[in-house]
């Protein structure tokens, strides 16, 4: 046997051993620092608080605004890849690029499609989780510049038919005020069977909001903590809808076009099932999508990244024949134009903004400081729309913070902002070459990440190839 | 032509015809203030949708989804039964089911009258905003399931949780619920609602003085989210 190895010097004694000079007494593992910021990969600050949260509530937490979850891929994934030498561009400063977008047009079923002057619309919010200077605004920001605005589930508030050229009704399951002169009034229907803040999950509005003229639109007790269905009263599956739909023509006289909302979870079916079942226009709301209020827990957890739903969805309306019949639209966390023309690159008709028309409006800007702060907030990280105390009078029913949003103002924004948003799209498709930014395509785009590569086939920039297995 | 003319009344078919085009000579009769008798309405679906006001229209045979849906006002007379959702939506006017009716008759109906002579499916009432519904027999499992105002008014008793998550209006049994659902609780009727209860139904051909009455209305636990109603939300 070997003998043990020796030092050619005499054993250190402990006190020899321990580090001296300067260390912490009775500290002989890790770095101090290590110890100071005492940070856990799983237990994070965030994930302590809920817990916190949840033992002292009993409940798990609701808020407005959207997911804060940093996994979610971005539209920054993807760039464009303008003409260079084998296409040539369009003079970004001259020449014209067509935005008119045409939504629902199905001869023989829809005898008044939707003409929109650019491809962007105003989601569905509900007067509610909204104000209704807010709306009002919105509606005439979006008429203004030829586009329009949704009612979202609170039934059809007056101020904003007057103020929306263009409205479209929403029929959310829980039938608020569903009213056939609405239905009638309206310039399209919209089905809601989900949105990618919560697919699967029904609408929340916390009793701060539901004030006297919220309760009446919506039958209910002032004050309660409004949780709605999430299955429709009287249609369950695809065959069903497809008797629905066909009533809501019969009670419009086959003149508007019926839209089908959904969260984004499997688009690759349920678009092709919508599209089955009849809709003329299919809306794909992204996981990213605003929220009025909502569990927090499926802002973070469910639904798939709206970059990821579109290429699916529009895979699907090719495969089954759909395409250029129903049209597609794409929502959720579109915060530009750049944002806008990536959608629309990806096979979007057209997209829907909410939390972006919201900023117009003057989220979070950086006034009434103080009553941010007595929210525990201040502005650029404002999410506090679940609780009816919006600062700049956005999210509230309360009077005094209602009339803090001017309407001509607020609604001039909005139409600035969408003029603004379509010229980014512009700007982007002229320099891909493109006279319509409905001509944008998959292959205008590369991809700067595997993952969103993966997600949605576009090309990895350079090597120009899909990630594949 | 598939319309035959007899003094004020007209008459059509729907057998296989294209609903579309049914409707369209329903509406148009209407229109000309004429009554309509529907022959062979084959259980279609969609029949009489969203029909105006001071019109009567019936329907011979069994109809489908959806009949009288969205009613403004119209008198509507199904002969037989009729399928998912009839009287869906209601504002205002009167239909009359002879038969049976399937799930969600008067699904979130605001106004008017549904009247079933049979039983009535799962979920009859739901999110019902107004109105009222008498159903001479029995109303299915989550019949007013989430109703907000409104009558729902079973002779026959109901099946499993009645009354589920009611935010408020009242289900009326004369006859044995199989079980309450979550936040419903019975009351007992005062005096004065169950004369207007029972004048409803005098009116409908219907009067029994000798009736046992319980109400289920809304015990409000689930008006507010707070975490001593978890239970009831079924959440833990
Ligand atoms: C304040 C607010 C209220 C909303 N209310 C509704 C609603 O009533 N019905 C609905 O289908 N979606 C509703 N949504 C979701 C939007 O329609 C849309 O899907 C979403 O906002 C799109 O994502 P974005 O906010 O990132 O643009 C709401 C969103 C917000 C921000
Ligand atoms: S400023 Fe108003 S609308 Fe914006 S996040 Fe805060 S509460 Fe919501």
């Amino acid at each position: 046997m070997k003998a043990p190895y020796e030092y050619p010097f005499d054993p250190p004694s402990e006190d020899a051993v321990a580090m001296r000079d300067g260390a912490i007494e009775g500290r002989t593992a890790g770095s101090p620092d290590a110890y100071d910021a005492g940070e856990s990969a799983r237990w994070s600050p965030k994930a302590i608080a809920d817990v916190h949260a949840m033992a002292q509530l009993g409940r798990y937490q609701l808020r407005g605004y959207n997911t804060f979850s940093r996994r979610m891929p971005s539209f920054d994934d993807l760039v464009f890849v303008p003409a260079t030498m084998t296409r040539l561009p369009l003079e970004g400063y001259r020449e014209s690029c067509e935005t008119a977008t045409v939504l629902g047009d199905r001869p023989g079923l829809v005898s008044e499609p939707l003409r929109l002057d650019i491809p962007i619309y105003i989601a569905s919010m509900s007067f509610g989780a909204l104000s209704a200077n807010a709306k009002a605004a919105l509606g005439y920001g979006a008429s203004r510049v030829g586009t329009m605005t949704c009612t979202g589930e609170g039934g059809m508030l007056e101020d904003e038919r007057e103020a929306s050229t263009t409205l479209v009704y929403q029929m959310t399951p829980s039938r608020y005020m569903l009213d056939l002169e609405h239905l009638r009034m309206a310039d399209a229907i919209e089905l809601a069977v989900g949105q990618g803040a919560k697919p699967g999950t029904g609408g929340v509005l916390l009793g701060m909001k539901v004030s006297e003229r919220v309760a009446r639109m919506r039958s209910l007790p002032v004050g309660v903590d409004q949780r709605s269905t999430v299955r429709h009263p009287d249609f369950l599956g695809a065959d069903d809808l497809q008797v629905k739909i066909e009533e809501l023509r019969e009670a419009t006289g086959y003149r508007v076009p019926i839209f089908l909302k959904m969260g984004a979870t499997r688009p690759r079916y349920d678009v092709a099932i919508a599209a089955k079942a009849g809709a003329d226009v299919i809306v794909v709301d992204g996981a990213e999508g605003g929220t009025g209020a909502s569990p927090e827990l499926l802002l973070d957890h469910t639904g798939i990244p709206t970059v990821s739903a579109i290429r699916a969805a529009r895979e699907a309306l090719d495969e089954c024949g759909m395409s250029g019949k129903v049209s597609l639209v794409a929502a959720g966390g579109i915060r530009s134009g750049t944002d806008a023309a990536k959608c629309l690159a990806l096979g979007a008709d057209a997209v829907m903004v909410g939390t972006a028309a919201l900023m117009a409006l003057g989220c979070n800007s950086p006034r009434y400081l103080a009553d941010y702060e007595t929210l525990g907030t201040s502005p650029g990280r404002c999410h506090h729309c679940h609780t009816g105390l919006c600062p700049v009078g956005i999210t509230t029913q309360e009077p005094h913070l209602e009339e803090r949003l001017d309407v001509p103002g607020a609604a001039e924004r909005v139409a600035r902002f969408l003029t603004a948003m379509t010229m980014e799209i512009t700007l982007l498709a002229k320099s891909c070459g493109k006279s319509s930014v409905h001509n944008l395509e998959v292959e205008d785009l590369r991809a700067l990440s595997l993952e969103a590569s993966a997600f949605t086939g576009v090309r990895l920039a350079g090597i120009d190839r899909p990630f594949t297995w | 032509m598939s319309a035959t003319d007899r003094a004020n009344r007209i008459e059509l078919q729907a057998a296989d015809r294209p609903i579309r085009e049914v409707n369209d000579e329903i509406r148009a009769a209407l229109a000309d203030g004429r009554e309509v008798l529907v022959r062979d309405a084959r259980s279609r679906h969609n029949l009489g949708v969203g029909l105006p006001s001071a019109s009567r229209v019936r329907f011979e045979g069994s109809v489908g989804y959806y009949c009288g849906g969205l009613n403004d006002g119209a008198m509507i007379e199904i002969e037989r039964n009729a399928g998912w959702g009839v009287g869906e939506a209601m504002a205002r006017g009167e239909i009359v089911v002879g038969g049976y009716a399937g799930m969600a008759a008067g699904a979130s109906m605001r106004g008017g009258l549904l009247h079933i002579r049979g039983d009535a499916g799962p979920r009859c009432g739901v999110a019902m905003k107004g109105g009222d519904i008498i159903v001479e027999g029995r109303i299915g499992y989550l019949s007013g399931f989430m109703a907000h105002a409104g009558r729902l008014i079973a002779l026959g008793g109901a099946g499993e949780a009645c009354a589920d998550s009611l935010w408020g209006g009242e289900v009326w049994l004369a006859g044995p619920a199989e079980s309450l659902g979550v936040d419903a609780r019975i009351e007992e009727p005062g005096a004065e609602e169950v004369e207007s209860v029972e004048a409803l139904l005098a009116s409908r051909g219907l009067g029994d003085s000798g009736r046992d009455w319980r109400k289920v209305v809304s015990e409000q636990r689930l008006w507010h989210f707070e975490s001593r109603d978890a239970k009831a939300w079924l959440m833990i």
